[in-house]
C-alpha cells in the first residue's frame, strides 16, 4: 500500500518530520515501511511554458521549438512529441542544455506521464490553467503488516496512526453537513444481511464526464492506482482514503431497483476488465431487474459503467461480508482495490460518510452536479460498539513495565477508543473501524498501549523459573550420532528435495499411487512427495560425478507415504552414496557395509531373493540388527548409471533405532580362564555365501563358544572357494577340557558336512 | 701368575678397544671373560697356590675381571648407541605428505546451525521437538488463529495435498502439538522443513528451514521475550547484540512483534546490508494468543507464553555469507564440502 505524504499531510496538522522520518515512526509504531520514494521528480523547477513556433529538422522527426515560459524565459528546445503546436500550453522542465538533432535544446517539454501526472506518454501536457503540483513522497508499507487493520488501507487510517504518534490534531477530510438531504430515490434490497450487513446509494444528476483536472490524477498516480474520469477517479480518491470501496453506476443504464443477492449458478457477468465471469451461488452480486450488474465487492459491470455520455450516476457504498468477498475474488482468481479492502473486513458505519465525501467531490470535478433527495440507506441490525475491560495490573504483567494509567488512558483516546476509569481496571470502548476483527479481547489492547508507548522502553527481564533439564529428544539425538559417523566415515551431508515427478518413480518403478500428490505444484514435474530417497540419490550421483571421479554422501530425510485415511506416514531413512568412476565396485560396497557397522557393530548382511529393476542383480544384501531388517545395501544396475560404480546404503532409522534400543548395554564380566581357539576351512561352492557358511557353523553352536570370526578365503583353481573360520571358546567359571573342546569342533564338523559342505 | 693375569689382562683391554663389530666384542668376553673363558681357567688354578700366594693372584684376578668388564660394558653401550644413531638416521619419514585413508566428509551448514542452537536452548531449559512435514489445515492454520478464508492465509503460500492436507508453511503447528504433549508449563522449540509456495531464484526457496520457540508460564512478559531473545542471539553470533521489537502482524501471537537486531556490519551506522537503516530484521515473535493456547488444550486464563520462528536457512547464509539460496539443496558436493 503506498502513502502519499503530501496527502497524510493534509490529514496531520502540522506534520513537521520529513518522510523519511515519517516512514521510521510508521514502522517503530504501526507497520513496516519497506522504503520512500520521490513521486514527480521532474516537477522540481517545472513551470508552465507557452510554445511560440515550431519549425522541422531535417531529416529529423524533432521539432525546433520556442517557448516562452513562466519561470525561466523565452528557450530553444528539441521536441518530439506529435502535438508541439504554435500556440500550446504545456509544461517546461529546466534540465541544462543538452545537444539533440544538432540542436543546443535547452531544457524540455513533458508529457503527463514524464511529470508523474498519469500514465499519458502520447504527448506533451496540454496544460489548461495553473500547475499547482510540487514532486510528493511516496511512503511504501508491506501489505501484510497490514492484514489485521482495514482502516489503513487508507491515508485517513494511517494519518490517525500518525497522529496519535505524534500528538498532532487529525484532519477529518468528511464533513458530514455535505451529507445530501431528502428521501431516497434509489430503490435498494438485500437478500441476506449476513453477506450485506449495509448498502448505501446515493443518485446525482447532471454529472459531466471527462478528465479529472489534474491534482486528483497526480495523487492517484502517485499512489500507483490509474485515472480513469473523473467520477470514476473520486470513487478511487474515497477508496484510498477513507478507505471506503465506492463504485459509479450509469443511473440509466440500471433497470429499475438495485437488489443485493446470490448469483445464480452459472449466472455470468461481463466486468469493467472486459472478462466475462461465470458466477455460482457462492457469489454475491448487485443485480437490476434485468440481472447482475457488479460482482458485490469486486468489480463492477461494463453495461453499468460510467461513460462519455453519462449524465446520472447511482453511487454506491455499501458494506460486505470480508470472507465471502475473499472466496469470491480468489474463484474467480480476481483481486481488486475493492475487493483486498473489503476481505480486510471493513466498517459497515463508513458507508455514510462516502456518500457525504462524494458529495463534495463531484462538485468539485464535474460542477453542477445534483443530488436527488438523500441517501438510501439499507442495513441490518448493526453491532454496538464492544467494551473490553483492561485489569492495569495485568497489563503490567503482560508488558512487563508500568505504564501510568493517565498515559494508558491519553494513548488509547488518541486512537480513538472510549475510555471510562474503573479505578483498577478501564472499560475501553472499541472504534467501530477497529472492531469489525481486529480488536475484541484485552490482548489486542495491550498492543495497542505498547506499539504506542514504544517496545523500546521495555527492559529485558529474566522470569523467574525453576531449573530443570528438558526432556531429551532421543530420535534428534540417534540422527545427529548417525550424522556424525556417516561424516566422519568419509560422506558428506546433502540436502534433497521432497518433491517428485512421475517420471522419476516410473524410473525407480515406485507405483505412482503410494505418493501423495500435490493439488498445485510449483512445475509439472514436482508433482508427487518422495516415497524413497533413492530419488536424490541418483540425482546427487548424476550431478556430482561431472566433477569428481570418486565421492561419498549422504542425506537423512524423510520418506512420505500415502495412508488410506489420515496423514501420511513419514519415514525416518539414511542414504549413504557411494561413486567411483574405476574400479570394479567391490570395494564401495565393502566400504558401504563397513560405514553401517560404524553406526552398529552388529549390523549384519543377509542375501536376499527380491530383485530390484534398479539394483545390480548380484550385488544387493539386505542389512540387518538383530532380527530387524533395517536396510539395504546395493549397486545401481549399469542402465541406470551407464558410467562407473555407484553404490547405495538405505536405513530405515525407525526400525533400526527400536533395534538398537534393543541391544542391551550390559557389562559382561572379563573372563579369568583362557580361551582356546580352533579354525575350520569349509570348502564351498562358487557362490555360496560366507554367510550361509558362517549360519550352519552357528547352527551347532554350544554354550562355550564365544564368537566365529571369518578369517580369509581363498579360491581354488577348480573355482571352489575354501572359507576359513575361527571359532573362539571358553568358559566363565573354569578352563575347558581339551575333550570338550574337541566336542564342540566335532559337532561344527558335523554341522558343515550335514549342510553339504566339505572341510579343506 | 699374578704376571700373567696382568698380562693377559693388558692383552685383552687391547682387544676390547680395538674390536671392530659387535660380534668382535662378543668373541673376546666368551674367550676371556666367559664361564669358561681364561679368566675362568685362572681361578681353577688357585686351589694349588698357598694361602699368601692365593689372596694376592685372587686380588689380582678380580681387579682385572673389573676393568675388563668395565671396558666391555663401555664397548658394548657404544656399538648400540652407534646402532640407534644409524637406524635413527634411516628412518626418515615426510610427514608432510597427507595421511592416505578416508578423508572425514562434512555436515550440512543447516545441520550445523541446528545443533548449535539447539544445544543452547537445550542449556536453557527448551525441549526440541519435530513435528510431521505433512500436516492438517487445522493445525497449520486453525488452531493458530488462522480460520478459513482469513487474509492471513495470503501471507504464506500454501502447498495443498490431497484429502485436504497441506505441505506446513511454518514450524508453528508444532506449538499446538508441542503444548498438548508436554502440558503447562513448557519450554520447547521446533526446528524443520517447510514449505511454500513461491518460485526459486537466488533468494527465494519453495523448501526452506524455521526453527519455532516457545515458552508457556503463569506470568510470561514481553519483557521476559525480550531477555530470552536477547541471549539467545548473543549465544549464535556470539557477542552482545542490541535488539528492537516493532508491530508485527501474525494471528498466532497477541501483540505481534517483528525482531530487528542492529546492524553488525555498520554498527547501526546504516549501510547497504541493513538498506541504510541500521536495523536488520531477523525474526518474527509475540506473545502466544489466547486462542491458540486453547487449542493446545491450555487454559489462558491461567497461562500465557511468548513464541518465536527463527528462519535457519537465513541464518545459515548471514553466517557463511552464501549469496544464492538454491546452494542449499544443489546437493552439490563442490558447495557442500566447504562446511
Amino acid at each position: 500500500m503506498k502513502f502519499s505524504y503530501q496527502w497524510l499531510s493534509e490529514l496531520v496538522e502540522d506534520l513537521d518530520i520529513d518522510a523519511q522520518e515519517l516512514a521510521r515512526r510508521i514502522t517503530l509504531h504501526t507497520a513496516e515501511s519497506e522504503g520512500v520514494e520521490v513521486h514527480g521528480t521532474l516537477l522540481k523547477g517545472a513551470c508552465p511554458a507557452t510554445v511560440l513556433s515550431v519549425e522541422p529538422i531535417a531529416n529529423s522527426h524533432n521539432g525546433k521549438a520556442e517557448v516562452e515560459t513562466e519561470a525561466y524565459g523565452r528557450k530553444t528546445l528539441v521536441c518530439g512529441a506529435p502535438n508541439c503546436r504554435e500556440g500550446l500550453r504545456t509544461v517546461y522542465v529546466p534540465l541544462g542544455v543538452k545537444r539533440v538533432s544538432g540542436i543546443d535544446s535547452d531544457g524540455m517539454l513533458a508529457s503527463a506521464a514524464e511529470l508523474g501526472i498519469s500514465g499519458d506518454d502520447e504527448g506533451v501536457l496540454e496544460l489548461e490553467g495553473e500547475l499547482n503540483l510540487e514532486a510528493d513522497t511516496i511512503i511504501e508499507i508491506d501489505n501484510k503488516s497490514l492484514t489485521h487493520r482495514p482502516d489503513l488501507w487508507g491515508h485517513y487510517g494511517m494519518a490517525r496512526e500518525v497522529a496519535a504518534v505524534l500528538g498532532k490534531p487529525l484532519v477529518d477530510p468528511v464533513s458530514l453537513e455535505m451529507l445530501p438531504q431528502g428521501p431516497g430515490a434509489v430503490g435498494v434490497e438485500i437478500r441476506e444481511y449476513g453477506l450485506c450487513p449495509r448498502y448505501t446509494a446515493q443518485l446525482f444528476e447532471g454529472v459531466k464526464v471527462g478528465p479529472s483536472p489534474l491534482w486528483l490524477q497526480y495523487r492517484l498516480e502517485s499512489i500507483g492506482l490509474r485515472t480513469i474520469n473523473n467520477i470514476v477517479d473520486v470513487t478511487n480518491w474515497i477508496l484510498a482514503e477513507l478507505p471506503q470501496p465506492t463504485h459509479a453506476f450509469d443511473a440509466d443504464k440500471i433497470r429499475g431497483r438495485i437488489l443485493v443477492r446470490r448469483a445464480e449458478e452459472g449466472e455470468k457477468l461481463l466486468a469493467l476488465n472486459g472478462e466475462e465471469y461465470v458466477l455460482t451461488a457462492e457469489d454475491l452480486v448487485i443485480a437490476d431487474e434485468g440481472g447482475a450488474i457488479a460482482i458485490a465487492g469486486v468489480i463492477g459491470g461494463k453495461d453499468s459503467a460510467i461513460g462519455p455520455e453519462t449524465t446520472r450516476v447511482v453511487f454506491e457504498s455499501a458494506n460486505f461480508h470480508a470472507s465471502a468477498v475473499r472466496k469470491t475474488s480468489a474463484r474467480l482468481k480476481l483481486r481488486t482495490d475493492a475487493s483486498m479492502r473489503f476481505e480486510k473486513a471493513q466498517d459497515p458505519h463508513n458507508t455514510l460518510r462516502a456518500i457525504a465525501r462524494a458529495a463534495e467531490l463531484f462538485e468539485l470535478v464535474s460542477p453542477g452536479v445534483v443530488a436527488v433527495g438523500g441517501p438510501t440507506d439499507v442495513h441490518g441490525e448493526l453491532a454496538a460498539a464492544p467494551v473490553i475491560p483492561l485489569d492495569l495490573g495485568w497489563l503490567k504483567r503482560k508488558l512487563g513495565r508500568e505504564i501510568e494509567k493517565q498515559e494508558v488512558i491519553g494513548i488509547l483516546e488518541r486512537l480513538a477508543f472510549g475510555v471510562a476509569d474503573e479505578g483498577e481496571a478501564l472499560a475501553v470502548t472499541v472504534p467501530s473501524w477497529r472492531a469489525t476483527k481486529d480488536i475484541s479481547i484485552p490482548d489486542d489492547l495491550v498492543e495497542e498501549v505498547g506499539r504506542m508507548v514504544g517496545y523500546e522502553t521495555i527492559p529485558p527481564v529474566a522470569p523467574a523459573m525453576p531449573v530443570t533439564p528438558p526432556p531429551v529428544n532421543l530420535e534428534r539425538r540417534f540422527y545427529n550420532e548417525l550424522r556424525g559417523v556417516a561424516s566422519q566415515q568419509g560422506f558428506t551431508e546433502v540436502y534433497n528435495y521432497s518433491f517428485v515427478s512421475e517420471a522419476q518413480a516410473a524410473r525407480l518403478g515406485v507405483p505412482v499411487e503410494g505418493h501423495v500428490r500435490v493439488l498445485n505444484p510449483i512445475a509439472s514435474d514436482q508433482g508427487l512427495l518422495r516415497t524413497t530417497l533413492l530419488h536424490g540419490v541418483l540425482k546427487n550421483f548424476e550431478e556430482n560425478r561431472k566433477h569428481f571421479d570418486e565421492f561419498r554422501f549422504f542425506e537423512i530425510g524423510k520418506e512420505i507415504h500415502k495412508q488410506p485415511e489420515g496423514l501420511p506416514r513419514e519415514l525416518g531413512h539414511l542414504v549413504a552414496g557411494l561413486y567411483a568412476h574405476g574400479g570394479d565396485g567391490v570395494a564401495g560396497l565393502r566400504e558401504l557395509q563397513r560405514l553401517a557397522r560404524a553406526m552398529a557393530p552388529g549390523m549384519r548382511f543377509e542375501p536376499t531373493a527380491e530383485v530390484r529393476a534398479y539394483e545390480h542383480p548380484l550385488r544387493s544384501v539386505n542389512v540387518y540388527l538383530g532380527e530387524a531388517l533395517v536396510g539395504r545395501i546395493f549397486e545401481f544396475h549399469p542402465r541406470w548409471m551407464e558410467e562407473g560404480r555407484a553404490a547405495v546404503l538405505d536405513l530405515n532409522l525407525g526400525p533400526l533405532a527400536c533395534a538398537m534400543a534393543g541391544i542391551a548395554k550390559q557389562y559382561q564380566p572379563v573372563r579369568r580362564y583362557p580361551a582356546s581357539e580352533f579354525d575350520l576351512s569349509v570348502l564351498a561352492g562358487e557362490r555360496t555365501f560366507a554367510g550361509t557358511v558362517e549360519k550352519a557353523l552357528g547352527s551347532a553352536r554350544g554354550e562355550a563358544v564365544e564368537r566365529i570370526e571369518f578369517l580369509t578365503e581363498y579360491e581354488l583353481p577348480d573355482g571352489r572357494r575354501s572359507l576359513s573360520f575361527r571359532v573362539t571358546v571358553a568358559r566363565q567359571d573354569r578352563t575347558l577340557t581339551q575333550e570338550e573342546i574337541s566336542a564342540q569342533r566335532e559337532a561344527m564338523i558335523g554341522a558343515i558336512r550335514e549342510a553339504g559342505f566339505e572341510l579343506r | 701368575m699374578i704376571g700373567r693375569i696382568e698380562e693377559l689382562a693388558g692383552q685383552t683391554l687391547g682387544r676390547v678397544r680395538e674390536a671392530g663389530t659387535p660380534e668382535e666384542l662378543e668373541a673376546v668376553r666368551v674367550e676371556v671373560l666367559g664361564r669358561k673363558g681364561s679368566l675362568a681357567e685362572f681361578g681353577k688354578l688357585m686351589g694349588k697356590l698357598s694361602p699368601e700366594e692365593r689372596v694376592a693372584a685372587g686380588k689380582a684376578l678380580n681387579s682385572a675381571k673389573t676393568s675388563l668388564e668395565a671396558a666391555y660394558e663401555l664397548k658394548k653401550t657404544a656399538f648400540e648407541s652407534a646402532a640407534l644413531e644409524a637406524r635413527l638416521a634411516r628412518e626418515w619419514v615426510d610427514l608432510t605428505m597427507p595421511p592416505p585413508g578416508i578423508v572425514p566428509g562434512s555436515l550440512h551448514p543447516l545441520t550445523r546451525i541446528q545443533n548449535e542452537i539447539e544445544s543452547l536452548f537445550f542449556s536453557m531449559g527448551f525441549a526440541a521437538l519435530d513435528g510431521p512435514e505433512v500436516e492438517t489445515e487445522f493445525h497449520n492454520f486453525d488452531a493458530l488463529n488462522i480460520p478459513p478464508d482469513h487474509p492471513a492465509r495470503d501471507m504464506q503460500d500454501t502447498f495443498w495435498l490431497e484429502g485436504g492436507h497441506l505441505l506446513r508453511t511454518h514450524t508453528s503447528p508444532v506449538q499446538v502439538r508441542g503444548m498438548q504433549r508436554l502440558g503447562p508449563p513448557l519450554r520447547m522449540i521446533a526446528p524443520g522443513r517447510v514449505f511454500r509456495n513461491e518460485e526459486v531464484d537466488p533468494s527465494h526457496e519453495h523448501t526452506f528451514y524455521q526453527l519455532e520457540g516457545m515458552m508457556v508460564d503463569r506470568e510470561v512478559s514481553i519483557a521476559h521475550l525480550l531477555y530470552f531473545m536477547k541471549t539467545l542471539l548473543g549465544g549464535i553470533f556470539g557477542r552482545e547484540v542490541t535488539v528492537r521489537l516493532r508491530p508485527g502482524f501474525f494471528p498466532f501471537v497477541e501483540p505481534g512483534f517483528e525482531l530487528d537486531i542492529q546492524c553488525m556490519v555498520c554498527g547501526g551506522e546504516g549501510c547497504p546490508v541493513c538498506k541504510h537503516s541500521g536495523w536488520v530484521e531477523l525474526l518474527p515473535c509475540g506473545l502466544v494468543h489466547p486462542n491458540v493456547l486453547r487449542a493446545g488444550g491450555i487454559n489462558p486464563d491461567e497461562y500465557g507464553g511468548f513464541a518465536f520462528g527463527l528462519g535457519l536457512t537465513r541464518l545459515v547464509m548471514m553466517r557463511y555469507l552464501i549469496d544464492d539460496i538454491r546452494w542449499l539443496q544443489s546437493g552439490d558436493l563442490r558447495f557442500l564440502k566447504q562446511f
